[in-house]
């Protein structure tokens, strides 16, 4: 089962996966004339600010399986198209917006897309033109701090364990995982709490 | 959305602030907090300072965790990268003092030569102790004569002609020493800042450690440069500042009168704009339109310049430009350059203010521009009073709301000033400090950032020091906070502990002293200088730090790095993008120490910022082999 994987603590709120996905949803998919395009592409990741500026969460669909919006929509526009793949056909979507409420991580958002004239749902496709070449998805080759990795779930989850989770009960109790970002993140949590 | 920075909602806000944000947004009108908002997540790579588009290789990022690149295409790694981005902002903040300061030269000339209407040689004795201390003769002179040679060997100091610029002939001589040995003495003001755009080209300074030593020559260029040529030659042109009080926050603006602000930093034009709202014609015009009369008030430095000179009355500091508007009492907001949001002509379309820029280098779409040529300086501000005035019959009913009462504030501290509060030598002040009813001093500066709660920290912090016994010089967005929160009367002495209260009483003095505009941080740097000479000893030496709580330009990095380098421990309450380096890092926290005796420090929280400044002090006064006191844990 592939995923795009999150490891939210590595996010550093860049964005660049966001403009990354709009290009790659776009007409053209070129980064210098895309955002000229009408509509205007959007993004299927959205990176939400977190409770201090040194963290960020990059949300996007999780392709569940069985996939709530999927039983929701009443169309059919809402669809499974391979083992690990949600996705909409901007033909069938009526705009009811029932996906996006039972969709447990709020990543389904309505807007135009190339081809209707009125707003259709828009979600993450883990872009399949990509896909079928043997490519990462848009926003996973973007992200350069790898915040974002796409391959089987298994794999990904099994490896931060051994890198991760089974390191932390190897510590001694006033050893700390090392964080080469430490000293940022304690001045921006510091920056943040100036709330008096 | 989620928000990060919610200093928007703090308790702590100014009544007028609090009650205009809340104006705003029923209004519709957007303001810098929710563009704030609008922008965070803000980006990492950024925020760290490992992004360059110094060149299109790139633009290159560096992956601080060390998985992706470590280099730029051009091989730069983060230390480079961070170095480079560092001095390129220390340069914006030094050309933009000392363009300033260019400016007010240029105005100087012209009166010299006769050439300027509106503007004269308002203190003398000013020019020619300044002739005497540049080696010029004054005895028997024309005074314009005088103002002539003086500009002559000034405009020298913008070019690359000498071996040092004229003022850090007031620099104490071991602190020259240690200039000289580092090579960092500002040989010229345009020289350094061209100097360090080149070195941050790609393939010229690539060892971090040699471009931020020129970061520190290129600072002082400004410090004992730019910004001191601004501040003493205004003094000349407009008066030095002495004592005056005057009234602060936006209660200053007046409901049935044409109120008139003027924002940005350059005095030369706010200046000729009091006396032209002054002119009968116009204030027969006013009241035609049933206005009792034209109220001008400043807004960020212009304001200061003007309150420090003439006791106009402050309407606020930089988060308070696009509040003020709000009122819908502002019939016109004059604007020259520096720190004015380009929201502003924004905001104001959804009322009736006029937004009048006057600087040819800065224009802004949807203002009227009237160019501003200090020959016609008189004539030029009447136009402008005009416009302000009959934009008043324009005001819309429903949009107008002046929040609260102004606060009193005592302005105008020169160093001439504090000089002649003291009795026109340092003694009795050193005396004080010797004794330990004053400990030392500190300079608080700088900006308002809407990631802080306006005014908190820079409050907060002076506060803390004040009640521990230690002298609190302003300028700037602080000076404007501090008034507002009634820490700058002679009766203020009440806040601050038992020694510095005696000698504030004694003198009739705040314990908070507004030494005037972001360029006069100029200023404090040559009563440190003074303070030293007088004790025979390097600045580093002396019982003194600098903050800049709540900062956000460039020019604050160029001033807070003069400052460091002149030997002034400073305390930043937001973080520089840097982090991305750790060597940078340590070297601006701990290394600079060996260097230049003193160092960069961040510390957002006011109260803890404190304690290290009281701690600072105390190993400084243990250094000078003063009695010293033990500084508690907050």
């Amino acid at each position: 089962m592939r995923k795009v994987f999150i490891h939210a603590d590595r996010c550093i709120g860049c964005r660049q996966c966001e403009f990354a996905c709009a290009t790659e949803h776009s007409v053209s998919k070129d980064y210098f004339t895309a955002f000229l395009e009408t509509p205007t592409p959007q993004s299927r990741i959205h990176v939400d600010p977190g409770p201090v500026p040194s963290l960020s969460y990059p949300n996007n669909c999780r392709h569940c399986n069985p996939a709530p919006c999927v039983r929701i929509c009443p169309s059919g526009a809402m669809m499974r198209v391979a083992e690990d793949r949600v996705d909409v056909d901007p033909e069938l979507c009526i705009g009811c917006a029932m996906c996006a409420v039972v969709c447990p991580f709020d990543v389904i958002q309505f807007g135009q897309v190339s081809g209707t004239d009125v707003p259709v749902a828009i979600k993450c496709d883990l872009c399949p033109d990509r896909l079928a070449e043997g490519r990462e998805p848009a926003c996973v080759e973007a992200c350069m701090v790898d915040a974002l990795e796409f391959g089987d779930v298994n794999e990904m989850v099994e490896r931060v364990r051994q890198t991760g989770s089974v390191q932390m009960f190897a510590l001694t109790a006033d050893e700390e995982p090392a964080d080469p970002l430490a000293a940022w993140r304690a001045c921006s949590a510091a920056e943040a709490n100036v709330t008096a | 959305m989620t928000t990060i920075h919610n200093a928007r909602s703090a308790e702590s806000l100014p009544a007028d602030t609090r009650a205009m944000i809340d104006k705003a947004h029923a209004d519709g009108v957007e303001t810098v907090w929710d563009r704030l908002a609008a922008q965070e997540p803000q980006c990492g790579y950024c925020v760290l300072g490992v992004s360059c588009r110094n060149c299109v290789m790139g633009p290159c990022r560096i992956d601080p965790y060390g998985v992706g690149p470590t280099k730029g295409v051009c091989g730069a790694d983060a230390d480079v990268i961070v170095a480079r981005n560092l001095g390129r902002t220390i340069v914006a903040g030094a050309s933009a003092h000392s363009d300033h300061g260019r400016d007010i030269l240029e105005a100087f000339e012209a009166v010299a030569h006769g050439e300027a209407s509106g503007y004269r040689i308002t203190d003398e004795d000013k020019l020619r102790r300044l002739a005497g201390e540049f080696g010029l003769e004054t005895d028997n002179r024309d005074i314009n004569d005088i103002a002539v040679e003086v500009a002559d060997l000034l405009f020298g100091d913008f070019g690359s002609q000498r071996s040092q610029v004229t003022f850090v002939d007031r620099v104490p001589k071991p602190r020259t020493d240690k200039w000289r040995e580092l090579d960092v003495v500002p040989r010229g003001i345009d020289r350094e800042n061209v100097e360090m755009m080149h070195r941050t080209h790609m393939g010229v300074d690539n060892d971090y450690v040699n471009i931020l030593l020129h970061g520190i020559r290129t600072s002082l260029s400004d410090g004992w440069g730019g910004s001191m040529v601004a501040t003493e030659l205004s003094d000349v042109l407009f008066g030095t500042p002495a004592p005056v009080t005057s009234t602060v926050n936006l209660g200053v603006l007046k409901a049935d009168h044409v109120n008139v602000a003027m924002h940005g930093h350059n005095p030369l034009l706010s200046d000729v704009i009091v006396e032209a709202a002054a002119d009968p014609e116009l204030v027969e015009l006013a009241k035609s339109y049933g206005a009792a009369g034209i109220n001008v008030v400043g807004l960020c430095c212009t304001g200061n310049e003007i309150l420090m000179r003439r006791g106009v009355p402050m309407a606020g500091n930089h988060l308070m430009q696009e509040l003020a508007i709000v009122t819908g009492a502002l019939d016109a907001m004059v604007i020259d350059y520096q720190c004015i949001m380009p929201s502003v002509t924004e905001v104001a379309k959804c009322y009736h203010t006029q937004v009048i820029s006057t600087a040819d280098k800065a224009k802004f779409p949807g203002a009227t521009h009237v160019s501003f040529d200090p020959s016609h300086g008189l004539e030029t501000a009447k136009q402008i009073v005009q416009i302000a005035v009959e934009a008043f019959p324009r005001r819309i009913g429903g949009r107008i709301n002046i929040p609260g009462e102004p606060v009193s504030m005592m302005a105008g501290f020169s160093v001439e000033a504090i000089l002649g509060a003291l009795g026109g030598t340092p003694k009795p002040l050193v005396d004080a400090i010797v004794a330990g009813s004053i400990r030392g001093a500190v300079g608080i500066v700088g900006c308002n950032n809407p990631k802080i709660p306006q005014d908190y920290a820079h409050v907060e912090l002076t506060k803390q020091l004040i009640a521990n016994d230690i002298l609190v010089l302003v300028t700037g967005c602080s000076a404007v906070a501090n008034g507002k929160a009634g820490q700058m009367m002679p009766e203020s002495a009440e806040l601050a502990g038992p020694g510095l209260r005696a000698v504030c009483e004694a003198l009739g003095i705040p314990p908070v002293l507004h030494m005037g505009s972001c360029v006069d941080n100029a200023r404090i740097i040559h009563l440190a200088a003074a303070l030293a000479d007088y004790l025979g000893v390097d600045i580093d030496a002396l019982p003194l730090a600098g903050a800049a709580p709540e900062w956000y330009s460039e020019k604050a990095v160029s001033i807070g790095t003069y400052v460091v380098a002149s030997g002034i421990t400073t305390v930043l309450g937001v973080q520089p993008p840097v982090f991305g380096s750790p060597n940078v890092v340590n070297l601006l926290t701990s290394g600079l120490d060996g260097v230049v005796g003193a160092t960069f420090q961040v510390i957002p929280d006011p109260v803890e910022a404190a304690t290290m400044i009281r701690r600072h002090i105390e190993t400084k006064r243990a250094g000078l082999g003063l009695p010293t006191i033990e500084v508690p844990d907050v």
